[in-house]
């Protein structure tokens, strides 16, 4: 069997612990192999980064794809926000996204003449999450003392809408025009369900609390997502939006960059894509009968990833997240928030977290985002005692480890997962770059069931997914050509 | 019910009395008074907004020697009323409405019934919104709303600005504009009124 990727190491942040503190990733244990994503499946696309020219090649596929956008409206006097979130920062180690934006930048300069851009770059639940990428990725210096990390709970603005009034967060919107610079990568499939993917930030990294708030309590899951479509569209944004820019992800790595002055056009790519690919990963994710999960990403739990694919996502991988006929899956904040006093569903056809998760190991996740439920509702280990104590500081995870043990080492958290499972089969969340790290056993399983899933996605789910939500591969073939 | 174990703690040297902090507080715990900010222990409710967004990095968040227990005990209201106040603001009483928390909205529901008139008082009574500080203002504004309440912002703060709407608000013209992209608005008022109607687990309904 193949020796285990190297894992995305462990960085420096308010939300985790000290990088020193993790002594073992978990991938290093015996019995750790690991499955390169295109063994499993071989038409995921070529990709251009991880590659031999490194971020040089996003640099050149950026200003290759902006090369066709329309420029015209912005002027040498106007200013410009190019708008970034903090998602893009955690995808490949986070040095393409930022290449990205400085590219973007340059071109919009050279092009217009236009110097005053600005970065202005939203965040999730930790607010100083992209202060942190900021710095770390020299923007700050690279846009002339003019980038600033935004959160949800600073000054807003009213924005009219067709369904009412929802809110922005001021300086989002505080320039002549606003550039989207985004990405395709699926990441909370189980809260935008694939719908408009492409448009969420503007209900989420750049909205107000009260804009969010609608999202996840007031529209139910499938109509969540209209939040981010009803800002967009509204007047006020529109004239201010001059075009957007993605990195375009697949589970294996970056495949390209894409730009468009119609975000929907992009839009309908990125959901092809997002459903193509990713929906094969979390659809075989989906045949796993039994296994350990281990946690082991600079991100909160919910957010590490395995083969493009988050915690959160496998958790809910016993429903199919792409099929808006099921309304609910095993975890979304929708489903949290209908489980009732006695720790089960209000309703008896709410699914359960993923019955095949039999613990997780938690060896390096970060807080900063509502944890509980996971440890509440799956035997959770935690490896060791200054990460408990960081999770016991969190505000938004005081219950944590209410439910969750201690185990002083990555070791001793495995070996007591084995012999209180029963199983060999572990996946682990650590961000291996085009492959996935796990446990022999777990290899052979998934490598004997990819063709099967290939298949049925492509004939079968696929179809299925693009009609619901109205995208017509035809005309993006034509598109295309 | 939120354990309060964390308090603010402002460093006078690097305080430029910005206001930020006062403007984010949800509990409106943090004040600027001569020109310095000046946290209420009591009020405190230990979320780190102000820590979170201070300029200048003057506030840090400590552990209390004695954390605070906030919780509403529902049984000193009528639970008939709690049941119907939450019908009317569209919840199940047991549905969770702060994710950090954990915090029902039944004890939302009891909060206001005891006395409480904004987001303000709702988040010091029950610890909502004390956590992210971000998912959880609608469902309480909803609750307000149903109770007749009306609040008013907190004058020149960020905290809230106002209520939005729900998928019931939710245009004929718009539901069918978009009907083809994925948006399923009528199943989705269909779900959440079956959980609205859902039978309560806790000892109320025993």
């Amino acid at each position: 069997m193949r020796a285990p990727i190297p894992p995305i190491p462990p960085r420096k942040s308010q939300y985790g612990i000290d990088p020193s503190l993790v002594r073992k990733r978990v991938c290093e244990l015996p019995g750790m192999t690991s499955v390169l994503l295109k063994e499993l499946f071989p038409d995921l696309p070529e990709v251009i980064y991880p590659g031999e020219e490194g971020v040089a090649t996003i640099r050149k596929a950026t200003e290759e794809a902006l090369r066709n956008v329309d420029m015209s409206k912005i002027k040498p006097e106007h200013s410009v926000n190019i708008l970034a979130s903090h998602h893009g920062f955690t995808l490949l180690g986070g040095e393409p996204y930022a290449e990205m934006l400085k590219t973007i930048k340059d071109v919009i300069e050279a092009r217009t003449g236009c110097k005053n851009i600005r970065l202005r770059a939203g965040v999730g639940l930790r607010f100083r999450e992209t202060e942190e990428y900021i710095k770390r990725y020299g923007l700050d210096e690279y846009f002339g003392g003019k980038a600033i990390g935004v959160a949800p709970i600073d000054e807003g603005i009213p924005i009219e809408t067709e369904i009412g009034t929802l809110y922005g967060i001021k300086k989002i919107y505080d320039a002549d025009w606003i550039v989207h610079a985004h990405n395709s990568d699926v990441r909370e499939v189980h809260f935008h369900r694939q719908v408009d993917r492409a448009v969420k930030p503007f209900g989420m990294s750049y909205a107000r609390i009260e804009t969010r708030s609608t999202y996840h309590q007031n529209l139910g899951p499938r109509a969540a997502n209209f939040t981010a479509r009803a800002i967009f569209d509204s007047p006020f944004v529109q004239s201010k939006f001059a075009f957007a820019c993605f990195l375009m992800v697949a589970p294996n790595g970056i495949m390209g960059v894409d730009a468009d002055n119609d975000l929907y056009a992009l839009n309908d790519r990125v959901t092809y894509l997002g459903c193509r690919y990713y929906g094969k990963m979390m659809t075989l994710f989906g045949e796993i009968d039994e296994c350990i999960v281990a946690l082991d990403f600079p991100c909160p739990v919910v957010y590490v990833f395995s083969a493009g694919v988050i915690y959160a996502n496998f958790a809910g991988a016993n429903t199919d997240l792409y099929d808006l006929d099921n309304p609910l899956p095993g975890y979304t904040w929708y489903t949290e928030a209908f489980y009732g006093k006695r720790g089960k569903p209000l309703l008896d056809d709410i699914p359960p977290l993923n019955p095949a998760i039999k613990m997780c190991v938690h060896n390096y996740a970060w807080t900063g985002y509502p944890s509980a439920f996971f440890s509440e509702h799956i035997p959770t280990v935690v490896v060791g005692r200054e990460q408990a104590e960081l999770f016991n500081r969190d505000p938004q995870n005081l219950n944590y480890m209410k439910y969750a043990v201690v185990a002083e080492t990555t070791e001793a958290a495995m070996e007591f997962a084995y012999k209180v499972t029963g199983t060999r089969k572990v996946l682990i969340f650590d961000g291996a770059i085009g492959g996935i790290n796990l446990s022999e056993p777990l290899a052979e399983f998934l490598l004997k069931r990819a063709p099967a899933v290939s298949e049925r996605v492509e004939n079968e789910l696929l179809p299925k997914w693009l009609r619901q939500r109205g995208v017509d591969l035809s005309l993006l073939k034509r598109a295309a050509s | 019910m939120k354990v309060v174990n964390l308090m603010a703690v402002v460093d006078e040297e690097k305080c430029k009395a910005c206001r930020t902090c006062e403007r984010v507080c949800p509990v409106q715990a943090i004040k600027v008074e001569n020109r310095k900010a000046i946290v209420d222990a009591e009020q405190c409710r230990g979320c780190a907004a102000c820590e979170q967004r201070c300029p200048y990095y003057a506030i840090t968040m400590v552990k209390r020697e004695e954390p605070v227990e906030v919780a509403i005990n529902i049984d000193d209201v009528d639970y008939d009323k709690v049941i119907s106040l939450c019908r009317c603001a569209k919840l199940n009483p047991e549905q969770i409405i702060c994710y950090c928390t954990g915090t029902r909205a039944e004890e939302v529901a009891a909060a206001i019934l005891k006395g409480a008139r904004s987001p303000e008082d709702v988040s010091f009574m029950t610890g909502a919104r004390t956590g992210c500080k971000v998912e959880c203002i609608q469902p309480i504004l909803r609750l307000l709303k149903a109770a007749g309440i009306d609040p008013a912002p907190p004058k020149g703060g960020w905290q809230w600005y106002g209520q939005t709407p729900t998928v019931w608000d939710i245009p004929e013209k718009v539901k069918q504009k978009y009907a083809s992209r994925g948006f399923y608005f009528d199943e989705d008022i269909k779900l959440l009124e079956r959980v609205i109607e859902a039978p309560l687990q806790g000892r109320r309904e025993n």
